[in-house]
């Protein structure tokens, strides 16, 4: 079974970026390690032989931080399938309470969002892995 | 003459996700951005450059920038070079750290979080090299022994101090200053983009880009940018 | 169209347009006004969170909030620049906010008030080049 390819924005300008990196480490290391991968966004787009095999054949579920949705337009560029597509900003919106703050490091409601967001993304992988095996 | 902002340096981090050095840059480059060096600096933010964030790419054409890469395989430097020209200084991890117990990409050691301030005084000295020259982007070279105003009669920098180029042309009868048009030229003549209609238009966005345009007046100035065009394709061969 | 670009940012001003101290555009429609946030003011604030616009039928002056926005960096109070009574507000907001800051003068645009005093209200208001040097004093001092 093919795995995910998670593939977060990590944008630097925003709070909304560490928080789409730090979700994407939770369920690439914590939550679902077997079934999903991290492909780094920047060695997708400038080529890497690699980032792209992974890509290639595979379901993908981008995690934008803002509705710039940098990581989904380029995923899509890059050839790859885009199966889910999520932005912060959006979770966000659905935890209120969760503000995030700081970029370098992030304060514990931004902490809260990232898990909150990996929350959201397992149940999109357990979807597309649930959809393989039945399929 | 416009006011312009002040020279500044933009900074672009890999913020590679797989190994821990990429999470060196990126917090290197937020320690320059934030602390460092906040009045000195910009945040280029790489994705938001690789989609096509014009506003990004624009400003990395004209003022110097520092691309922060974590490995040899270099994301920040080359996505620089690619969409807006090549970065007056490169850093990569690896050669300015030897020591690879910096922990992980998601939690670095002590090794890593002393990783981020060597690497963060590295760049902030680097800004200050690059404030304290002149960017010669024809060779993309720092040159200290460059005069910062160009000698040409009708070529100015401009008098904010910024270095940006500026060039004064006739718009129906009355000078026009229109910033960063000798770069502007210079970047299409290397693109070998000859005067014509279709560059035309090419050339008027890019302008516009730097210089609002007064309503109902795009055409006059496209003839006197086109026009100056020309002059300066037939000084260049 | 005015344009003020400071470091990577560019900030438009449309002219024809008027505007107040608060960022909020107003864009006369024969006895209407359509109001908006200006360029400025919604990259300034960051990517909408939410936004509330007050109901059709209240009654609006100067000064008087007509609608707030929130972002993760501000919660935005909107003061009114007319008098008068709301008529239209723009229901797409709620689900998708991020219209104010993709299309600010388009189709971000928030409330729609019938005017009962437009004389005395444009007398207040600046208009596009007015509003220009304000904000090039603001993101100036803000870039240093």
């Amino acid at each position: 079974m093919r795995k995910v390819m998670i593939v977060p924005c990590s944008g630097i300008g925003k709070s909304y970026g560490t928080v789409a990196r730090e979700g994407a480490y939770v369920v690439t290391e914590d939550l679902r390690p077997d079934a999903t991968q991290l492909v780094p966004l920047s060695l997708l787009v400038l080529g890497d032989e690699q980032a792209r095999a992974d890509v290639s054949g595979a379901q993908a579920i981008t995690i934008d931080g803002c509705k710039l949705a940098c990581a989904t337009k380029m995923v899509t560029e890059s050839g790859g399938t885009v199966a889910h597509d999520l932005a912060v900003l959006d979770v966000y919106r659905r935890h209120r309470d969760l503000k995030p703050s700081g970029i370098a490091e992030l304060n514990e409601g931004g902490a809260e969002l990232a898990r909150a967001l990996a929350d959201e993304v397992v149940v999109l992988v357990d979807r597309l892995t649930g959809e393989v095996k039945n399929a | 003459m416009p006011d312009l902002p002040k020279k500044k340096v933009g900074i672009v981090a890999c913020s590679g996700e797989e190994i821990a050095e990429g999470t060196v840059t990126r917090l290197a480059a937020l320690r320059v951005l934030e602390q460092l060096r906040p009045n000195e600096t910009v945040t280029i933010c790489l994705p938001l450059f690789l989609a096509g964030g014009e506003g990004d790419r624009a400003f990395a054409r004209f003022y110097p920038t520092i691309a922060l890469d974590g490995c040899d395989r270099r994301c920040a430097a080359r996505g620089t070079e690619m969409y807006s020209g090549k970065p007056a200084a490169s850093v990569v991890v690896t050669d300015v750290v030897k020591d690879n117990h910096l922990g992980t990409a998601r939690r670095l050691s002590e090794a890593g979080k002393q990783a981020v301030d060597v690497v963060a005084g590295q760049v902030a000295q680097k800004v200050d090299e690059l404030l304290g020259v002149t960017w010669d982007r024809k060779q993309q070279v720092a040159d200290p022994s460059q005069p910062t105003q160009e000698s040409k009669a009708k070529v100015a920098t401009c008098s904010c101090g910024s270095g940006i180029p500026v060039q004064v042309v006739q718009v129906g009868g009355q000078e026009v200053t229109l910033i960063a048009l000798p770069l502007i030229f210079e970047q299409f003549h290397a693109a070998a983009k000859l005067p014509g209609e279709g560059t035309a238009v090419e050339l008027i966005q890019t302008v516009k880009i730097y210089n609002p345009i007064p309503d109902g007046q795009e055409a006059a100035y496209t003839e006197a940018v086109m026009r100056e065009y020309a002059a300066f394709c037939q000084e260049e061969n | 169209m005015l344009e003020l670009t400071v470091d990577k940012f560019t900030f438009r001003v449309p002219k024809g347009l008027y505007y107040n101290d608060a960022g909020v555009w107003v864009s006369l429609e024969g006895n209407v006004a359509r109001l908006g946030l200006a360029d400025f003011a919604q990259q300034r604030s960051g990517d909408m969170a939410f936004a509330e616009v007050k109901p059709v039928g209240t009654a609006l002056k100067p000064g008087v909030e007509f609608a707030s926005v929130e972002t993760i960096k501000v919660n935005l109070s909107l003061p009114s620049p007319v008098t008068g009574k709301m008529v239209e507000v723009n229901s797409a907001l709620g689900d998708a906010p991020e219209w104010i800051n993709r299309d600010p003068y388009g189709n971000g645009w928030l409330a729609v008030v019938e005017l009962t005093d437009w004389s005395s209200d444009q007398a207040r208001l600046l208009d596009a080049d007015a509003y220009y040097a304000l904000i090039k004093s603001q993101a100036e001092e803000e870039a240093k």
